[in-house]
């Protein structure tokens, strides 16, 4: 450390008050003295100054977002959601470890995530990471009453819902909004990359890539266009239809 | 929600716009912060069984930079960044030999900040003190808190903080931002 970078400590010390008393007020008097260690107490105060102001507070949706991703990887088998994979950073104990309760974790999971999206308990096969994070986010739309449909007024207009949520789920990003139609809500997401099918799922003919599916009480309906449109509601698969062709999707 | 659950996001979510500050700034080539931010919660909560309590604030931040220094490894992508001496270089200097007649920054007024200008600044400083900067002007960490943080002493991040202001005033004065009158 030469002369100058020891200077620059003891100024640094003295303006953040971690010098001693006596070294405090000998930079004191050193300052009426020193136009450039004056000019650089300025610029220090200048400096924090402009920095404080880039303070800004996280954006509204961002604590739903996180909650969301959270809750989803709850339910999830304890692999990496996101960008950048933990697994491909965890150390190789930390691996080791995961390896060799995985078998008996991914059994007991799958089965928690099968109960927790299908109420009915009815066990249709895998449910792809995507897919199964938007459905999470559907249960929370409440079902029709019982033997009812959802009436849904022909003048009824779209009224979205809350603010769109951004998850990554399965190292797909995915935006999810809630729209209101009538008596009916319906979660619609959206993604740049295709959801993936469910093995149960049906492909529907003449809609291009699109296919309908169940899981437990929700309908899901999947259109591939330029973007990949997912319509998640509490309805039969053939209102389904009907109640996405009102939404306003990609 | 699981207790576990439950006692995660109570213990981490008030911290949601402390991790978003530093998101904004560590993240690069075109990261999103909102999915840093995501990204951080995530790998908290999978280490959540291993967390003995103590400063969530700091665990949250150490995640965040880590998780931003991993992904943009992954990218392979350098951050981009100005060496010191290449950005005073090219700055108006304080000259100890009494050389060439630099306009003084402090006297740059300090109203009407562009707070734009000043991100970009912010930028342009070198790795080590845009971090103490935003650590500790942006985000409200203490000087204790970041040095532990960045795993080095103290006084060198104070030196760092006080040498990345002093730097963010020059470009900012370079610039032609006015942040104030004296």
């Amino acid at each position: 450390m030469d002369g100058r970078d020891r200077d620059h400590r003891l100024l640094a010390g003295f303006l953040a008050g971690t010098l001693g008393h006596a070294e405090a007020r000998r930079w004191d008097e050193h300052l009426l003295e020193c136009e450039q260690c004056w000019r650089a107490v300025r610029e220090d105060r200048a400096g924090r100054q402009a920095a404080g102001l880039l303070r800004q507070p996280a954006p509204l949706g961002l604590a739903d977002r996180v909650v969301f991703a959270v809750e989803v990887a709850r339910t999830e088998v304890p692999r990496h959601v996101g960008p950048g994979s933990q697994a491909r950073t965890a150390r190789p104990g930390a691996r080791l470890r995961w390896l060799a309760g995985a078998g008996a974790l991914a059994a007991g999971l799958a089965a928690a995530l099968v109960v927790v999206l299908l109420p009915g308990g009815r066990v249709t096969g895998s449910v792809p990471a995507a897919v199964a994070a938007v459905a999470r986010y559907a249960r929370a739309i409440p079902p029709p009453a019982r033997g009812q449909s959802p009436r849904i007024p022909r003048q009824a207009v779209p009224v979205q819902v809350g603010h769109p949520v951004t998850v990554i789920a399965g190292g797909q990003r995915i935006v999810v909004r809630t729209w209101r139609l009538g008596g009916a809500e319906a979660v619609v997401a959206e993604s740049v990359r295709p959801f993936p099918m469910p093995a149960h799922a049906q492909a529907v003919s003449g809609a291009g890539m699109a296919w309908l599916s169940r899981l437990g009480t929700l309908g899901l309906y999947c259109h591939n266009g330029p973007t990949s449109v997912l319509v998640a509601a509490p309805v039969p698969a053939a209102e389904l239809a009907l109640l996405a062709a009102r939404l306003p999707l990609a | 929600m699981g207790a576990d659950h439950r006692a995660f996001l109570d213990a981490t979510l008030p911290y949601l716009d402390v991790v978003y500050q530093i998101a904004r700034h560590a993240a690069r080539d075109g990261q999103d912060p909102e999915d840093l931010v995501q990204e951080t919660y995530l790998r908290a909560y999978a280490g959540f069984g291993t967390y003995r309590g103590g400063n969530a604030r700091a665990w949250l931040a150490a995640i965040c930079l880590n998780v931003a220094r991993s992904e943009a490894r992954r990218r392979r992508r350098r951050p981009w960044e100005v060496p010191a001496w290449a950005l005073l270089d090219a700055l108006p200097s304080i000259r100890a030999d009494g050389g060439e007649a630099v306009p003084d920054v402090a006297d740059v007024v300090l109203a009407d900040l562009d707070a734009a200008a000043v991100f970009q600044g912010l930028a342009r400083l070198p790795e080590p003190q845009r971090l103490c900067i935003v650590l500790m002007d942006v985000a409200g960490y203490t000087a204790r808190e970041t040095a532990e943080l960045l795993r080095c002493p103290r006084g060198t991040v104070l030196a760092r903080v006080h040498r990345g202001r002093r730097k963010l005033a020059q470009v900012l004065a370079e610039a032609g931002v006015s942040y104030g009158r004296p």
